[in-house]
């Protein structure tokens, strides 16, 4: 293995929430062009282990670290981890009444230019991007003048996440339940929107509960997360053998 | 028109502003003087008069002017009239003062006036208004406030919809940091029949401002088929800012649709953090939470250069900077 080479580095990562521990020594190495799956019950910790990721504070981060290409991840802010490259895509994206979704994106996109030392975008060069990446999810141009996903279907709003990863091309996107709430067509949209942004360069995370997402989205690696730990990993095959003999085989080899 | 003043931009030694909007016209009033004409101001629109300029009418104290001010406008939109007003209340003068102002809106059978109000002086500034409206058959009236800077700011608003159909729309937005207070009080009066009214007043308050709102809906007995909306808004951004309100609603007759709201609250965690997993920084973040939550406000201004000027100010407001409108280096505060 070429250690020199790993973009996201989990070592025994312990993590609480009002006293109760819900991570409890979490190891994960991600390496760039590689894809992720972590699955597991309801209640496994998969939600946390992503929240912790994006700079959620109410977690409390008790033992373990995490380096992001060999920074601190946890001492960053939420919006200097979206600079340097991770992206989550939510559960259950936030609805912002008032702000518009082009004023949202057009201020980060222009925030991240200018922690790269690059002048905003004008707004011709700004309007043509925005107009193909959303085609990369089938939005539609209505969805720039209303606010963050207000009004959204469960669909539209997760198109918008991946929307809005499109726009700020991270290296390591992190996405929650992306396949929740989404019937067969709005699946292939999205996994299809996820799989166009995929480089040799970038690393996806994908957090599911089900493998019906990994059928459109194949992944490098599965680990089953159960009770806080990561209790079992291995490559694409273990998806099917969870779908066809559910979790309690694992469990109960613990 | 009549009018009982004269637009001289010529006079350099007089006060005027450099950066008028489009399709305005502007009357200086500096130290309670009208400038080129009578004290104090009145104007009237005969039957029929359609104003097609804007008027802006800019209040404004000389550097070393401290003394109380007492002054008062008069406002009579005749039969049938349509006119605009912007009122301006700035100051040269740092000093601790207090002004006192009455102004008087009538507004005659199926006239149409529209007031924007823009409040922009400083931490010494008292400034008390007086508003006493009337509002005729069929008759619109539109009243859009800009509380934006100010030590003491209180409007009283008393308005009556006389008779069948009059209608009006009152929105306002104050902001406050520092020790700032703002205090606006209303009595709204439906004393016949079929009249519409409609309020909406909201505050973002910082550091250890204070926000009172205190609105009453008065519906006569006869008052049937009266239409009155009244909402009150308030956004606390510090641990230490206040907001009172106080929403009242009078009903005497049986047949009318009113409603009142009022909320106190802050700014929205899980939006803060969404928008900031996305690169955009907490202090812009907030900012832009703010803006989101003045912009109904804003939107009830039709004119949009007067719009865009006013978000602007809005916006350095809430940046703590500075808010003067842009490309002016006068500084009016």
């Amino acid at each position: 293995m070429n250690n020199d080479n790993i973009m996201l580095k989990i070592s025994g990562l312990k993590v609480s929430i009002d006293d109760r521990e819900i991570l409890s020594g979490v190891n994960l190495e991600v390496r760039p062009g590689e894809v992720h799956a972590i699955m597991g019950p309801n209640g496994s910790g998969k939600s946390t282990l992503s929240a912790v990721l994006a700079g959620r504070e109410e977690f409390k981060v008790t033992e373990g670290e995490i380096l992001f290409e060999g920074e601190d991840l946890l001492s960053l802010s939420p919006e200097e981890r979206s600079w340097a490259g991770v992206f989550l895509g939510f559960q259950y994206p936030i609805e912002i009444p008032g702000v518009t979704n082009i004023n949202f994106i057009k201020t980060a996109i222009n925030e991240h230019r200018k922690r790269k030392g690059l002048p905003a975008l004008s707004a011709a060069d700004f309007l043509k991007l925005m107009r193909e990446r959303m085609a990369y999810v089938d939005m539609d141009s209505s969805f720039t003048s209303r606010g963050v996903n207000v009004g959204f279907s469960g669909g539209e709003k997760k198109r918008n996440e991946i929307f809005q990863m499109a726009m700020l091309e991270p290296k390591l996107a992190i996405l929650d339940e992306t396949d929740s709430g989404l019937d067969v067509d709005a699946l292939r949209v999205v996994a299809g929107g996820i799989n166009r942004l995929k480089t040799p360069e970038n690393a996806t995370i994908v957090i599911t509960h089900y493998q019906r997402l990994l059928d459109y989205i194949v992944p490098d690696f599965i680990h089953v997360l159960y009770k806080g730990r990561i209790i079992k990993s291995a490559g694409r095959e273990l998806a099917r053998e969870i779908e066809n003999r559910g979790y309690d085989w694992l469990i109960n080899e613990q | 028109m009549k009018q009982n003043y004269i637009y001289t931009p010529a006079f350099t030694s007089e006060f005027r502003c450099k950066v008028p909007l489009k399709e305005t016209r502007q009357l200086f009033i500096v130290n309670g003087k009208v400038q080129g004409g009578q004290t104090p101001f009145s104007l009237r629109l005969e039957e029929g008069e359609i104003m097609k300029e804007m008027l802006q009418i800019i209040s404004v104290r000389h550097k070393s002017y401290k003394e109380h001010l007492s002054t008062q406008q008069d406002f009579h939109f005749g039969k049938g009239s349509v006119g605009r007003i912007i009122q301006c209340s700035h100051t040269f003068s740092p000093d601790r003062f207090r002004t006192t102002e009455k102004v008087t809106i009538t507004v005659d059978k199926e006239a149409s006036a529209e007031f924007y109000i823009m409040q922009n002086e400083h931490n010494n500034a008292e400034h008390n208004t007086t508003y006493e409206i009337n509002v005729a058959a069929g008759a619109f009236l539109k009243m859009v406030f800009l509380s934006l800077h100010g030590g003491v700011i209180r409007n009283e608003i008393l308005l009556n919809l006389n008779e069948r159909h009059a209608q009006c729309d009152l929105a306002g937005l104050y902001l406050t940091d520092s020790k700032q207070l703002m205090d606006y009080k209303i009595s709204l009066n439906h004393l016949v029949p079929e009249c519409t009214s409609g309020q909406l007043f909201k505050g973002i308050l910082d550091d250890e401002g204070v926000a009172h709102f205190y609105g009453r809906i008065k519906v006569a007995p006869d008052a049937q088929k009266t239409e009155a909306f009244q909402a009150n808004h308030n956004l606390l951004i510090s641990d230490k800012a206040k907001a009172y309100t106080q929403p009242q609603l009078e009903i005497y007759a049986d047949d009318v649709k009113c409603s009142h709201g009022a909320t106190i609250g802050r700014l929205n965690d899980d939006e803060l953090f969404y928008m900031r997993t996305r690169g955009i920084p907490e202090a812009e973040a907030r900012l832009l939470q703010q803006k989101a939550f003045a912009h109904e406000v804003l939107e009830k201004i039709s004119n949009t250069e007067l719009r865009e000027r006013m978000l602007s100010l809005v916006e350095r407001r809430l940046r703590g900077e500075f808010s003067h409108c842009s490309t002016c280096i006068r500084n009016c505060c």
